[in-house]
């Protein structure tokens, strides 16, 4: 990838089970306060740990308060010059359900109400957006969405991007987990010896890159992609390694150059064996690592977006945070973060994986680094 | 902005209801694999195989999804019944790109796009921009709607299958024809209209250039 301009983070709003700002979600994340509540009434049969935003609003109201706190914080004045850059994983599921589930009929359905592109018509029509992409790639998207973001601004051809990822509850994505044996009914334990799986969660997070630096900015210095070609949902190492690695090489650093990882970290048997595996055969014990889907729950299509929140926090705050519920490690190859603290922090890598074997890292930088 | 492609190769292939012929036995010859497929991925497998898509890097697009593995899983929390785990790992948007890439072993960068009505434009714009590396990208848009009462949701497509890949590389030269003005009389799903009407458009005895605005 050739890229000739210098991409940051210059603004960011979001909301979470795990807090309802960038603020919130980072003192939760750092004095361990969890967003992840047990739902009795939520699937039948079941008793789920799920990560619910905390809001009298409608999700779709809070999807138009996020952006507009973009605005609002920005120097933008509006979005006329803006790429409007999605990552979702269910779109528009949630009405879909509503709909279906009164009538058993697709009669009341509407299409442009159900599609992944739900949420870029939304926006245009409350925002009016240069123009508008929506990436969906499962767990991926929202990563892939600033990848994609870091390129095209990377590569001058359009002025800034906001990246919206973003993913609402819905039975279709707790039911189908659940048929795979894969969610936890407690808030999970990523890395840990006695995990017992994920959290589905919904969040909004949005990211505003520029080519300019302002206050409080962090840079994005590179990303890396790659594909498993193994299986739809068990991962393999070889794919989350090369990903990283090219991640590191696009932005030209090695290594132990990176001083926190936040990892993919799901709380599930396959994901954290296999993640832990790519993290101890790339990177030696310097570096840091923590999942913070304890807190936050894994927000699935928004979790790339979401994360780099938290990314841009730790490099903000020069402060890796720690790894709740973390107990008893299962590879004691990787130096997981046991406590918040303060450190000197130059580059974090940030991990995404998804079903398919879709794999995506970011790196990102402190402004004005040694 | 503008980025002119040259197309190398082209494939597409569509039905009003589903399509036949898809060589999906000889293309995948596990079993095991083939019955886990989804429609959309064994059009992807055959148009891959007509455009020789082998380890590039792919943009692909998909405006519904996988919207039978979709359908299943709502009839099935509705019927208060299990839903099946190869429906709900199929149910994603990147399923046939992915089924794809394990037959292919591919192991490059693939991303999945769905912008709606505007879904092939997007995958046009993106392969354009991703082939200013220089590399061959190869391009797939495919939906597939043939579910049972289908009806009640679509009253504008008359192809329910639909499927197109192509394969461009970054070019200096002058565009060669223009792909905004070509005219379409049929009801294709707008999702693929952009990339099928290229596609339909080559002429494979000369260069087939075509200028992507940005």
């Amino acid at each position: 990838m050739t890229i000739k301009n210098k991409v940051f983070i210059t603004t960011t709003s979001s909301i979470s089970c795990g807090g309802n700002s960038c603020d919130e979600l980072w003192d939760n994340i750092c004095t361990q306060k969890s967003g992840i509540t047990i739902q009795k009434d939520y699937f039948h049969n079941s008793i789920p740990a799920i990560g619910k935003i905390n809001s009298s609003n409608s999700f779709y109201k809070d999807l138009i308060i996020q952006c507009q706190n973009i605005l609002d914080k920005s120097d933008l004045i509006n979005f006329d010059e803006t790429l409007l850059i999605i990552g979702s994983s269910v779109g528009g599921m949630s009405t879909t359900e509503d709909l279906f589930f009164k009538t058993s009929s697709y009669k009341d359905i509407d299409t442009n109400s159900h599609n992944i592109d739900t949420i870029s018509i939304i926006l245009q029509q409350k925002f009016n957006f240069y123009d508008d992409i929506s990436f969906s790639t499962a767990c991926t998207s929202s990563a892939n969405a600033i990848g994609y973001a870091y390129e095209v601004l990377g590569k001058g051809i359009y002025k800034n991007a906001l990246v919206v990822g973003v993913d609402s509850l819905c039975q279709t994505t707790v039911g189908g987990f659940l048929s795979l044996g894969v969610l936890s009914s407690a808030p999970c334990k990523p890395f840990d010896e006695n995990r017992d799986g994920m959290n589905v969660a919904e969040a909004i997070a949005c990211v505003l890159l520029e080519t300019k630096s302002k206050k409080n900015s962090v840079e994005v210095c590179g990303v890396g992609y790659s594909s498993d070609a193994y299986h739809m949902t068990m991962p393999h190492l070889d794919g989350a390694k090369t990903a990283m690695t090219n991640a590191l090489k696009l932005a030209n650093i090695t290594p132990n150059q990176i001083n926190y990882i936040n990892a993919h970290g799901t709380g599930t048997k396959a994901n954290d064996t296999s993640e832990a595996n790519a993290i101890s055969e790339t990177f030696e014990t310097i570096t840091k690592v923590s999942s913070t889907k304890s807190i936050t729950g894994h927000t699935l299509g928004a979790a790339g977006a979401i994360e780099a929140i938290i990314c841009t926090q730790a490099i903000l705050n020069q402060t890796i945070p720690t790894s709740t519920n973390l107990n008893t490690i299962e590879n004691k190859e990787v130096n997981f973060s046991t406590s918040t603290r303060k450190e000197d922090i130059n580059y974090v890598l940030s991990n995404s994986f998804a079903f398919g074997g879709n794999n995506c890292s970011l790196v990102f930088g402190k402004v004005g680094r040694n | 902005m503008t980025i002119n492609l040259e197309i190398l190769e082209s494939s597409y292939i569509y039905d009003p209801i589903q399509i036949e012929e898809l060589n999906t036995k000889e293309l995948v010859p596990k079993m095991v694999t083939r019955r886990r497929l989804t429609r959309a991925s064994k059009i992807a497998i055959y148009l891959a195989s007509k455009i020789s898509s082998k380890d590039e890097r792919i943009v692909y697009g998909s405006s519904f999804g996988e919207l039978e593995a979709t359908s299943n899983i709502l009839h099935s929390i509705n019927d208060k019944t299990m839903i099946s785990p190869t429906h709900f790992q199929n149910s994603v948007y990147n399923t046939a790109i992915s089924y794809l890439s394990m037959l292919n072993n591919n192991k490059s960068e693939i991303i999945t796009i769905s912008s709606g009505v505007n879904t092939s434009l997007k995958v046009l714009q993106a392969g354009a921009i991703k082939a200013l590396d220089g590399d061959t990208i190869s391009l797939f848009v495919i939906d597939a709607l043939n579910i049972a009462k289908i009806d009640e949701l679509n009253n504008c497509i008359d192809f329910l299958e639909c499927g197109v890949a192509l394969k461009v590389k970054v070019t200096e030269e002058k565009e060669t024809f223009d792909c905004e003005n070509i005219s379409n009389n049929e009801n294709f799903p707008k999702s693929l209209i952009n990339m099928l009407n290229i596609a339909k458009s080559i002429n494979k005895d000369k260069k087939n250039i075509i200028k992507i605005k940005l």
